[in-house]
């Protein structure tokens, strides 16, 4: 099997997956009681009559068939008209263009500060010269993982920001507000990631080649970095993939504790109004996401796993 | 092994905790600014204001959400200003106005050279148009008609800067209403927008003290001074520009790190303090401001045409069961005071009617007895088969409502009623509460300095809480009441001022009569600033107003 034919069937795969959740967004949205109008025009605040509340229906097209309403949100989508939102009173692009970049800041930070978290992790798990700081280091994962990430976000506010005034929660510049988002959001997921580097990297200390080259007289870091570390990651790298979504629900926690207006925010927004359209285009966005980092992992294991790259002939 | 493990785990925590609690005595010594003398106003400077929720649509007539309002309030005038200590309407962008005796025809004088910050004139053209959008919608832009303004029938531009209003039947309210969040006037190109684009705030073209400069929507907004403003209420001591150059509205969510940041000095002012917060935030010298809604109280509403309380004993009873005292003392504080009526204390036509509000659980039980209603075995009472259980969703806007819900809820259940307090998405909620035999009860309330707003929250075809038929609910099986509704429209179209507030008096005396409602506690919207942010004003129904707000030194 070569290279392209593979890359075409995983795109027209991805198409699918990307169609698919728009359909099933679409019909869920459809069967829950009320609608971003019904929470909109009903809500008391605008005392509308019964007639004003049918015009306004009639003049959105809420009274047309299900049919009709996807076959013009769907046309919408591909031509990349999204709508608008009904709660914000903006087109949904225009939402999606202020909350997109601070969450792919925050998510493309978060996941690489917790990568870096768990090779540090286990690499001094290894290393470290007494057996109880090892077992402090060993044990670290369980606590980050038992961490809620909305009271690590409240606690680094209250210390960092309240307490010692090093970095302001109101107002602070591009990059500086990101450390402590990006701190509360790495830690939990640094957990899982260091938990299967530690097994892993115990897993491969066993085989006989590295007996073998440590008979021979090697360094323990050489041996951990150069044959060690390779072997252990592919593992971590499949959890990675998975691990987005999680990036994503930490995002939501996490940006409505720093007060970030991201996609998290819109996205809990979108949800507490049923503002369908907003939804549709996180669906998609997320599934959009999810696609391109799992083909993203697929493409970066004949890297690490040499047998895997002689089958696909890359 | 796995103990010790454990054991070195607790260890390291235990350090970890003690480190935070070694750094947090250190910076205790941090001393708060004590107030120092003042030579009067300070021109200048920028103020943080820090809001719970992004601002929504920001269409006029959709200001009564609280965020909206505060941001309204800054960048529109209206024509008219109510004085927020008196409720009396005086001159802002009019300088003057006739109404005929019947209140159907109302003749406005503008104030001369006012404009718009695009540079378009604020005259009778301008006005004409603003409420013939609000008191009649635009479909084609899906505008929909604003609450306060009843029976609207056209404007009429009489001259460059006289404009008059004609209305089908009597409208009285309506002078109060040009002077509301809601009627603030904005320019023609904001009109002639669609509704689907006015929660841009750059879009919203006012004539106010401040501008929107920038937005970052759902975070952060800008507003800068408008350096030629020059017709502020006369009545104000302050006149000219603001003395703020700026107001950063940042919407920070959670509520630790709004009081959090206006402690540590981040924030001049917070809107949104819980009631358990305010100790702490007066305890270091910092000022909470708890304006009242004056409106209809924050209150508990039967749905009469659910057969459960359809009978007017088991309402009775349940407003008898509820210890409203208790609620205030447990949950709230003296900023919210028990409600004595349906309406607040300081709201236009009040009658104080604690005499007949009394906690008494004895009246209680003997009402339910005689109403048919005997304790079961689970102590719920029955009658017929069916069980006493009623149902309320909690609403969000309103302060600690799901607290305050749960106690009255222990405090039917000693009475043998059960009340479950029911949280949803907010499509649930509103499906939900528009059917009597879900919601049986309701929470509500509405803000608005003027006799008109009990129609607002009791008329069918307004916010209809109690659900008649004629409402937007098509659940309702018969329920209407044609005495309460009769008197309702008698307030909106009553023009002589003291038959009218008879009239009101009446009504409360109805409501509370027929125990449709039970009033809690008169709401008010909580602030808290620093010490050194001055002269935060509110209009009328608790917006805060940041035109006279000044700076001293910190």
């Amino acid at each position: 099997m070569s290279f392209y034919p593979y890359l075409a069937r995983r795109s027209a795969q991805a198409l699918l997956v990307l169609w698919a959740a728009f359909t099933a967004s679409f019909v869920l949205l459809q069967l829950l009681p009320g609608d971003a109008l019904l929470i909109k025009f009903l809500s008391p605040e605008l005392g509308l009559g019964p007639q004003e509340v049918a015009d306004i229906r009639a003049a959105y097209g809420a009274d047309q068939p299900a049919w009709q309403q996807y076959w013009h949100s769907l046309t919408g989508f591909v031509s990349g008209n999204f709508g608008y939102s009904l709660q914000a009173g903006v087109p949904v692009s225009q939402g999606l263009a202020t909350s997109l970049p601070p969450t792919l800041r925050l998510a493309g930070l978060g996941f690489a500060l917790a990568l870096v978290l768990a090779l540090v992790l286990a690499l001094l798990a290894q290393l470290a010269p007494w057996r109880w700081l090892r077992g402090a280091l060993y044990a670290l994962p369980s606590v980050f993982v038992s961490v809620p990430v909305f009271w690590l976000g409240i606690v680094l506010i209250q210390l960092v920001s309240f307490r010692l005034g090093w970095i302001p929660v109101i107002n602070p510049g591009k990059w500086q507000g990101l450390a402590l988002p990006t701190l509360t959001l790495a830690i939990p997921i640094a957990a899982p990631l260091a938990q299967i580097l530690l097994r892993n990297v115990d897993e491969v200390l066993t085989q006989p080649f590295v007996a073998v080259t440590r008979a021979k007289g090697a360094p323990r870091l050489w041996v951990l970095l150069r044959h060690v570390a390779g072997n252990a990651a592919l593992p971590m790298l499949t959890m990675a993939g998975v691990l987005f979504g999680e990036l994503l629900g930490g995002a939501v926690v996490t940006e409505a504790v720093f007060g970030l207006n991201g996609l998290g925010s819109l996205t809990q927004q979108a949800v507490g109004n049923q503002d369908s359209a907003v939804l549709q285009a996180v669906v998609v966005i997320s599934a959009t996401a999810f696609v391109l980092i799992n083909l993203v992992v697929d493409l970066l294991y004949p890297l690490f796993d040499p047998r895997l790259r002689n089958r696909l002939g890359v | 092994m796995k103990a010790n493990k454990f054991k070195k785990l607790t260890v390291w925590t235990a350090a970890w905790l003690a480190l935070g609690g070694l750094l947090s005595a250190c910076s205790k010594t941090e001393s708060v600014a004590d107030a120092k003398a003042d030579n009067g106003p300070a021109s200048g400077g920028a103020l943080v204001y820090l809001e719970q929720q992004a601002h929504t649509n920001l269409y006029p007539p959709a200001g009564g959400f609280y965020p909206n309002g505060g941001v309204l309030n800054q960048i529109t005038d209206k024509l008219t200003y109510q004085d927020p200590k008196t409720l009396e309407i005086q001159p802002w962008i009019a300088k003057s106005w006739t109404i005929n005796d019947t209140a159907t025809e109302f003749t406005f004088e503008l104030r001369p050279s006012v404009t718009f910050s695009d540079g378009t004139p604020l005259d009778a053209a301008a006005v004409a148009k603003n409420f013939d959008t609000y008191g009649r919608g635009n479909k084609a832009l899906k505008l929909p008609v604003s609450e306060v303004i009843n029976n609207y029938e056209r404007s009429e531009v009489l001259g460059p800067l006289t404009v008059k209003f004609y209305f089908s039947k009597p409208s009285p309210g309506f002078l109060q209403g040009t002077s509301v969040i809601g009627s603030g006037l904005v320019a023609l190109q904001t009109l002639e927008r669609p509704f689907d684009e006015l929660g841009d705030a750059t879009k919203i073209i006012g004539s106010g003290p401040f501008v929107v400069a920038s937005e970052t929507l759902g975070k952060e907004l800008l507003l800068s001074a408008r350096k030629d403003y020059n017709w502020g209420p006369a009545q104000l001591a302050h006149q000219g520009r603001a003395w703020l150059d700026e107001v950063r509205f940042i919407v920070t969510p959670e509520d630790s790190v709004r009081i959090g940041a206006l402690l540590s000095g981040q924030a001049g002012v917070i809107r949104q303090v819980q009631a358990y917060d305010e100790k702490r935030v007066e305890e270091q010298k910092f000022v909470i401001y708890a304006p009242s809604t004056r409106g209809v109280n924050n209150s508990i509403v039967f749905r009469p045409d659910n057969a459960l309380v359809a009978d007017l004993k088991v309402r009775q009873a349940l407003l008898h069961a509820t210890n409203t005292q208790e609620v205030v003392q447990t949950l709230f504080s003296h900023n919210y005071p028990q409600a004595t009526s349906v309406i607040a204390a300081s709201a236009q036509g009040y009658v104080n009617l604690a005499g007949k509000l009394a906690y008494d659980p004895q009246k209680a039980q003997q009402l339910l007895d005689s109403a048919g209603w005997t304790p079961g075995p689970d102590g719920i009472r029955q009658k017929d088969g069916r069980a006493l259980v009623l149902a309320a969703y909690d609403s969000l806007p309103q302060p600690q409502n799901k607290e305050t819900l749960q106690l009255v809820a222990q405090q039917w259940g000693k009475v043998g009623v059960k009340l479950q307090v029911l949280s949803g998405d907010a499509g649930v909620r509103v499906v939900d509460n528009l059917d009597p035999e879900k919601t049986p009860v309701a929470p509500g309330m509405v803000g608005r300095a003027d006799p008109d707003v009990i129609k607002s929250n009791y008329y069918p075809t307004n916010r209809n809480v109690l659900l008649q038929q004629g409402g937007v609910s098509q659940k309702v099986k018969g329920f209407v009441d044609p005495q309460l509704n009769g008197l309702l429209e008698a307030i909106a179209a009553q023009t002589d001022t003291q038959k009218r507030l008879a009239l009101t008096a009446e009504v409360q005396n109805y409501l509370i009569d027929q125990a449709y409602v039970i009033p809690i506690f008169e709401e008010p919207q909580a602030f808290a600033a620093a010490p050194w942010v001055r002269e935060v004003g509110f209009e009328a129904v608790g917006r805060p107003s940041f035109y006279s707000t000044w700076l001293a030194k910190r």
